[in-house]
């Protein structure tokens, strides 16, 4: 199936996030996502999930005649194959490209830097040697394809065993696994491939990009490193025009993050050991957790509130009172002042909240301003005035009375009921410290 | 700041139709339609030992003594005289490949696009090689199919002055088979926007454009910004359509509009909550069958 194409606003929404510095999934610039290493139950047999792009590993071995040039090596045999159920696109005949482009570099980063001691690998010089044989298929394509596939390559070396075998002048044996325990592979390091994605011709640089962001990259640059900061393999693809401070610090980069990679594996690697050695219980079924999300069924059931309203009150009743912002008393006149501002709100700009119609926490909270400004303003038009305003008999009001030159008592208003008992008795709380107070004022 | 916590539960089940003489026969692949020989087969079924048994999932149309299945979920399938909504995916030497949701990419050719000013005159080499001005990939353009090709093929022309690339709007991928087919497609809604039904599922909607500008023959596109109330109609508009296409109602102008006159009293985020959806398109689906009885 032929890929559905990108939209124009969505091309220019990625670019322009990450113009800005973002990534869709909040990662940071040089941020790797997460990487889980799980082994099956055979020796040599891993997969590895960076982000949600899985490969999977797998090992095997087998004795063959040499080839004629080199008569004491083993042979080592890479294939990456991109199984259709990673992505749509991928179709027996049609990736041939992206294909032979990952094999190659595979290739490059695993065998030309002599990772694994071929020589160890004969058995009878000329005669027989071990073929090694790495077989890779990507599981699901989330982008990045390359990372995950030389991870999971280089985990699956260092956890395979090969039978053992020993040899008494012409006769050679192989033991079984029953016989004697398998012997590990010989590795010397463990190159890993960081991919750097470049955009906007080379201006804005991201690590480990995802699907997306393969889409609208630019240019790739491919840095394949060991943990003793050592190049094996450098590439660039894209025909992005790349300065040389630039791959300096990729190189920087990509030795810190194949540090951390290295430290991972080897955790995860001596985990697996650990376990296989204690008898417990290891493979594929214990190690990937069942992650689906089963949907159920859930009858009405009935919810009570006839006291929500009595536990709000007393919540309300046993909170402490907001605290006070001691402001000056405004004197307007003799015999009217006041305190605190009643006028404005300055909760911020509201038209630009009223023009993103965007969450209805947003409507909320804008609908509640409103309400508290126009109380505000109601009562500050009363202050204004000269009206005396009649004081309830309430035991929650406090009574401030106001003699020129005196110290003004605090006061609070008695907040509507109502809109106490709508909101929850946490945002009541949280209104009634915000409110802004305003003075009732008796007037001599 | 508040936040909201859904749970899941049991969705209740519609009643499935208020009016329907005839109920509709629907099937799944491998079920049999009917044993009676005398039938022929048409699209969606095949001959299985002296059973005739359907191919794909939809409903059984009979006429006469043709029985076929339109499938509910299918590509879209190209027929003479459709309007489609497409998106260029390729610059090719003389034409250009949209993809229109089928199974193969639809193509138009260069001459069957109207060059700007309308002339008709022969295309020439520098029409050739100005066809990425015209035309680029990532374009979305509305076209009628001129042809269909033997394997299934569209090809497109966008040789009226109300076809060609379309500007500023958002756009909806729906199943073709959720589009009614009328008399005409372009709708201006009362409500403040304009839509396209595509015949092959996407549909177009974009701000009413003040005067109809005839010289242009639909290149320019217009960049201007469109004002907030023209954006929160075609939001709500969306929101309507994927409310309908839930609920696997026809999607045609009225539809469409009572839809949206019953959206007004909610939020234009609340129409994606699922009981909402319910509430709004019970309602259209009232309107509805009160206009045609």
């Amino acid at each position: 199936m032929k890929e559905t194409p990108l939209s124009n606003c969505e091309r220019r929404f990625l670019l322009r996030a990450i113009e800005e510095k973002k990534r869709l999934d909040g990662r940071q610039t040089y941020d790797y996502r997460n990487i889980k290493i799980s082994f099956g139950t055979d020796y040599g047999c891993c997969i590895v999930e960076l982000g949600k792009t899985r490969v999977l590993g797998q090992v095997s071995c087998e004795l063959v005649s040499p080839k004629l040039n080199r008569a004491t090596e083993g042979i080592l045999f890479f294939n990456l194959e991109l199984s259709q159920m990673a992505a749509p696109a991928f179709e027996p005949g049609r990736q041939s490209d992206l294909l032979v482009k990952l094999n190659r570099l595979l290739e490059r980063c695993l065998r030309n830097s002599k990772c694994i001691d071929t020589e160890s690998l004969c058995v009878v010089a000329g005669e027989k040697v071990w073929q090694i044989r790495v077989d890779l298929h990507l599981l699901n394509h989330d982008g990045n394809i390359i990372d995950a596939a030389s991870i999971a390559a280089i985990v699956a070396l260092c956890h395979f065993r090969r039978p053992d075998v020993s040899v008494q002048g012409d006769e050679i044996t192989l033991y079984a696994l029953e016989e004697r325990d398998p012997v590990p592979l010989s590795i010397h390091h463990m190159p890993i491939c960081i991919s750097f994605a470049f955009f906007q011709q080379g201006t804005y640089l991201l690590v480990d990009p995802n699907e997306r962001e393969e889409r609208v990259m630019d240019g790739l640059l491919v840095i394949a490193m060991n943990k003793h900061r050592e190049i094996c393999t450098i590439q660039s693809s894209g025909g992005i025009m790349l300065l040389q401070d630039q791959v300096l610090r990729c190189s920087k980069i990509a030795g810190v993050k194949v540090a951390e990679i290295t430290e991972l594996i080897q955790k995860a690697l001596e985990n697996d050991k650990r376990v296989r050695k204690e008898g417990g219980k290891f493979g594929f079924a214990e190690s990937i957790a069942n992650q689906r999300i089963t949907a159920f069924k859930m009858e009405k059931a009935p919810v009570d509130t006839s006291d929500v309203e009595e536990k709000a009150e007393e919540i309300i009743a046993e909170a402490d009172p907001p605290s006070e912002a001691v402001s000056k008393p405004v004197l307007w006149t003799p015999g009217t002042a006041q305190i605190g501002e009643g006028i404005e709100s300055s909760w911020g700009d509201l038209e630009e909240e009223e023009d993103e119609d965007e969450g209805g926490s947003d409507d909320v909270t804008i609908l509640d301003s409103v309400k508290m400004e126009t109380e505000d303003q109601n009562v500050g038009d009363h202050i204004t005035d000269d009206t005396p305003i009649v004081l309830s008999d309430s035991e929650e009001d406090e009574i401030i009375i106001l003699e020129p030159g005196e110290n003004p008592k605090k006061t609070r208003i008695q907040a509507n009921n109502s809109k106490q008992e709508k909101a929850s008795s946490k945002k009541a709380i949280r209104k009634k410290k915000k409110k802004k107070k305003a003075a009732k004022i008796l007037l001599f | 700041m508040a936040m909201e916590i859904r749970l899941p539960v049991a969705r209740q089940r519609l009643p499935e139709s208020l009016d329907r003489d005839t109920q509709k026969h629907l099937v799944v692949p491998g079920d049999t339609i009917t044993t009676d020989t005398g039938f022929m087969r048409g699209h969606g079924t095949y001959m299985g030992d002296e059973k005739l048994i359907a191919s794909v999932a939809g409903s059984v149309e009979r006429v006469n003594k043709l029985i076929c299945v339109k499938a509910l979920k299918t590509r879209y399938n190209g027929e003479v005289g459709d309007i489609v909504v497409g998106r260029i995916t390729e610059v090719q030497q003389k034409r250009w490949k949209v993809e229109t949701n089928s199974r193969l990419d639809s193509v138009l050719l260069l001459s069957s696009m109207n060059l700007p000013g309308g002339e008709l005159r022969r295309r020439s080499a520098e029409d050739e090689l100005a066809m990425r001005d015209f035309l680029r990939e990532g374009d979305l353009i509305s076209a009628e199919v001129q042809a269909v090709f033997s394997d299934g093929a569209v090809s497109l022309h966008t040789r009226s002055l109300k076809y060609g690339k379309l500007g500023q709007g958002v756009l909806v991928q729906v199943s073709p088979s959720l589009v009614k087919r009328q008399k005409t497609h372009f709708h201006d809604l009362p409500c403040g926007a304009s839509v396209i039904l595509g015949n092959n599922g996407f549909i177009w909607i974009y701000p009413t454009p003040e005067q109809r500008e005839e010289e242009v023959g639909g290149f320019i596109a217009n960049l201007e910004p469109v004002p907030l109330s023209d954006r929160e109609v075609i939001s709500r508009l969306r929101n309507c359509i994927v409310a309908l296409v839930a609920q696997k109602m026809m999607l045609f102008d009225t539809s469409l509009l009572y839809c949206y006159e019953a959206s007004l009293s909610h939020q234009i985020k609340d129409i994606l909550k699922p009981e909402i959806m319910e509430e709004i398109v019970m309602e259209t689906r009232q309107r509805l069958l009160e206009q045609e009885g």
